[in-house]
Formats: C-alpha cells, structure tokens, sequence
C-alpha cells in the first residue's frame, strides 16, 4: 500500500513537472518574446507536433524518418553486438593468463578516454566514409567500459562461488560459463548500461559530422533539419531520439535486470 | 590399523606451508599422516590455526602440498567429485539458481542428464534434509540452516565417497544448530559415505563422531581415539563427561 502511494506520487510528480515545462515552452512560443527569431528558437508545441508527425509521414529527401532510424539501429546493434562479445572475449581471456590481464588493462585505461569522435579522422583516412566506420565507433563505445565492468565482475566474485565449481568438478571454460559469468551479472548488466548509453551518443554524434549517403541515420538527419533551418523538426528528432533511448533503458536494459539480478536477490 | 580394504583415504606425509620462504612462511601442517575407513564420521578438533581447515582443503584438492592424498589406494591432487565439500558459508549455494537448479548442476556437469534421473535424485535428497518443497525457492528466499541443509542435500546427490565439512553449522544459532546436527547423524547412520566434520565445538564432536581426533599447531594429532558412546549422544550419556574432560583438556592444554 504503501509503495503504491509512493509510486503514485512519483508520477504525479514528474506528469506535474513535464506539464508545467510544456506551459512555459508554449507560453514563450506565443508571447515572441525572443524577438526576431523567436519562431525559430522556440517553436510553437503544435509546430513540433505537426512535425514529429511529418517527420514520419513524408520525411526528408522522400525518405521517412523511419528509415533513418531503421539504418542508425542496425548499424547501432551490429556496434553493440561486435563490442559485447569482445568485451566479453577480451575479458575472458585476462582471467586466464595474467601477462593478457595486464596489458587488456592497459589498453582498457588508455581506450576508454579516447572520445570516439576524436578517432574519426583517423579512421575515416583507413576506412574511408563508409558505414563500417560508424560501426566501428560504436564498438569503440561500448567495449571499453564493457570489458571494464565485466573484469571488475570477474574480480569480486567471492571465492567461495569459485571454490564450490571447482568443488563439483568445473575447470577452466565450463568455471567461466558456469560460474564466472553468471557470478558477475550484477556488473555485466551495470556495463551494458554504460555502453548502451555511450554507444547511443557516439552513433549519433558520428553520424552528425559524416552522414554515409549510402546507410543514413538519426543524426544525418537532425544534421539535415538544422541544414535546412527546420526546427521544429529538428526538436521533434531530438524527441525521438530520447524515445528510443527510454525505451531500450526500460524496456531492454531493465528486463534484463527483472529477469536476472532482481530476481536472484543480488540486487534491490 | 585399519585393514587396507576398509580404508578409503589415506594421507601420507603431509606437509604444507603458507608464504614459503618469506618473514612470515608458516608451516601449517608438518608431517600429517591419517587414515581413514570407510563409512567413518571422522570429527576434528583442534583450536584455531592448528591446521583443520588447511588439512580439509588440501584433501579435497584446493591447496597445493607435500606429500600424498590417497583415495581407495589412488592418489588426488586436484578437486574431484568423489570428494565434496560443505562450506561454513551460507553463501556456497549459486544465488542464480533455485534449490533444484543448484542441486541438478553438478549433476548435470557430471554427466546425468536424464531428467527423471535427476528429478528423482533432487526429491530424494531434498526429503533426507527435511525441505521436500522448496524446489523452485532462490537461495536469498532461505534461512541460513535452509541453505546449509541445501549445501547438504548437493553434497549427497552426488553421491561422493567422502563429504567433507567445514564447520558448516559454525554460524548458525545454537537451536538450529542442535537441530541440523541430529539430521546430519540420522543421514550419516543410513547413508553409505564417509564423513570428515572440522569442528570447534566438543558436544558437536562427541555427538556426530565414530571416531574423533583432536589436533594441535601443525596438525599434529595428540588424541585419536574410537566414539564407543551409544548413540544418540546426550549429555547424560554414559562416559560423554569423561570424553568431553579428556578433549577440553587436550584443546587448552
């Protein structure tokens, strides 16, 4: 019962909250108060309305924004995937032989400051402008702290977890299936969290400063919008961008929480 | 002596010693030899740092050591299934299983995978330790006797040929205590496996024991004698005072 109210408020609150930052928009849209610009600074709500609804029906370029996101996602998960198995590979393999854990820590520590889109340049001169190089950043994004995570996981497993595989008979491989990994859980969960939301930013910032004519994605198109000054479609994107975002964040990311380390009781 | 055939573990020469050639290299264990017969409970005592635990896990393969473990006559060095360990920590079951997954895995590794084999094996062993229902129960769902009775009932379903206890009811209050250690000698009395308990606890010792040795630093044995109290063991039992005296005075000596 006492949850529910909690839960209740907590809704109220933040329907509360968007309606009243909603208010303020449309009231500054009206008033002009921006001056000159003040159409284009500020959109009207039924503008951007009108254009998140045009964005899909007729889009830009006869293309509808579907089909952007359509390119952006499969290169998005192409990233995802690539950079989770090595994540995973890379981090397997440190737990095996010491001399591998050192220098993957290594190169752990240097690549996860890099900034993907600092990387663009150089990898643009190797792979020149092809989709390929947005995969690759996505990877760049989402393996680092990945296999940061999925290693600290690896380390704090309690030995006792360990010893009791050992005890019934696993060694190598099978103690990393059967106990390493599910053992980590926690951590491999709080990495894809990190990586997503990397991944998610790195694939839009790099389509914004190169768009591959031939895979187009959200953020050419947003970089089109601003092109073209269309803003209220360019705000009606950065609402779908957050869309999608929410939705992996709480229809994906905390399934698999549910479905795991809740479940389990490791985590509240 | 035991008689060759009736003994299941044999260890010769044991020695082990902890940061070997630093300031502060241990010696654990000098020189431990221990036979073992078969269906035996075997309770250690010994006060702390005297090489118990240390004795325990070099049997069942955890640490490296000097010397041999022989099991019917083979030597082991490595963990193996005919050799299970019950941990004092209640966290030894996989928090990401339930009680059956965490009891059929080990199976299921060691080559059972017949489900109606391994359904069976899970009733009955759950049964033995009183928590027929609880199947489908995650480990955070149970009690710290519940999950040690778990730790139990995996350790039986293998059906190794010794189960070695690590003071496993150590941390649980004295009720429960007394409660899991009369279960634990109904299961020893009908099933065919050897037992070895590491204890600090006399009563436990006396009441669980055929036989009990009592160990002092570096694992050198200075009581080893037969349990030839009728069993169940109480208090009031004929002989436990005299036991209970010569054992105390051995741990404080």
């Amino acid at each position: 019962m006492e949850q529910k109210k909690r839960s209740l408020q907590a809704i109220t609150a933040r329907v509360l909250f968007i309606a009243a930052i909603m208010c303020i928009w449309e009231y500054v849209a009206k008033s002009g108060m921006m001056g000159r610009n003040s159409a284009l600074i500020f959109p009207s709500l039924e503008a951007i309305g009108f254009a998140f609804i045009k964005n899909f029906t007729s889009g830009f370029a006869g293309a509808s924004l579907w089909i952007y996101i359509g390119n952006s996602m499969k290169l998005l998960f192409e990233g995802l995937l690539i950079g989770i198995v090595l994540a995973f590979v890379l981090s397997g393999l440190s737990m095996m032989s010491s001399i591998f854990y050192d220098i993957c820590n290594l190169v752990i520590s240097v690549c996860d400051l890099l900034p993907g889109v600092a990387l663009l340049p150089v990898v643009i001169i190797i792979f020149g402008v092809k989709p390929g190089v947005i995969v690759f950043l996505v990877v760049h994004a989402v393996l680092w702290p990945m296999a940061r995570n999925v290693l600290d996981g690896f380390l704090a497993i309690p030995n006792i977890y360990i010893e009791a595989g050992m005890n019934m008979g696993l060694k190598g491989a099978s103690l990393l299936f059967g106990v390493y990994l599910p053992a980590a859980t926690s951590y491999i969960v709080s990495g894809l969290k990190v990586g997503w939301a990397r991944a998610w930013r790195g694939l839009i910032s790099a389509e914004m400063i190169f768009g591959v004519a031939s895979c187009p994605g959200i953020g050419l198109f947003i970089n089109q919008m601003r092109t073209n000054m269309n803003n209220a479609e360019m705000y009606a994107t950065l609402i779908v961008i957050i869309i999608i975002g929410l939705l992996v964040q709480y229809g994906v990311l905390s399934t698999i929480e549910k479905c795991t380390v809740k479940k389990w009781g490791i985590s509240k | 002596m035991i008689e060759k055939e009736n003994c299941i573990l044999e260890i010769r020469n044991m020695s082990k010693v902890f940061d070997a050639d630093t300031e502060t290299e241990k010696d654990v264990l000098k020189n431990v030899n221990l036979t073992v017969s078969k269906n035996e409970f075997l309770c250690v005592l010994g006060p702390s740092g005297c090489g118990k635990t240390t004795l325990l896990r070099c049997i069942a393969g955890f640490e490296n050591y000097d010397g041999s473990v022989l099991i019917n006559g083979a030597e082991r060095r490595r963990p193996g299934i005919d050799r299970v360990m019950v941990f004092q920590d209640f966290n030894q079951l996989f928090p990401w299983k339930t009680v059956e997954k965490n009891i059929q895995y080990p199976l299921k590794i060691n080559g059972i995978h017949n489900k109606e084999e391994l359904n069976n094996r899970t009733r009955e062993v759950l049964a033995k330790v009183k928590l027929s229902g609880h199947e489908k129960f995650y480990p955070y769902q149970l009690s710290g006797g519940m999950k040690q009775r778990v730790a139990i009932a995996k350790a039986l379903a293998l059906k190794p040929e010794i189960i070695l206890m690590d003071e496993p009811f150590a941390a649980l209050d004295a009720m429960t205590r007394n409660e899991l250690q009369s279960e634990l000698l109904r299961i020893s009395t009908q099933e065919k496996c050897t037992f070895i308990f590491i204890t600090h606890n006399i009563q436990e010792a006396i009441v669980l024991g055929t036989r009990i040795i009592v160990l002092a630093q570096h694992g050198k044995i200075i009581i080893d004698e037969e349990n030839k109290i009728t069993r169940p063991v109480t208090p009031a039992s004929k002989g436990y005072g005299e036991m209970w005296e010569r054992m105390h005075e051995a741990l404080y000596q």
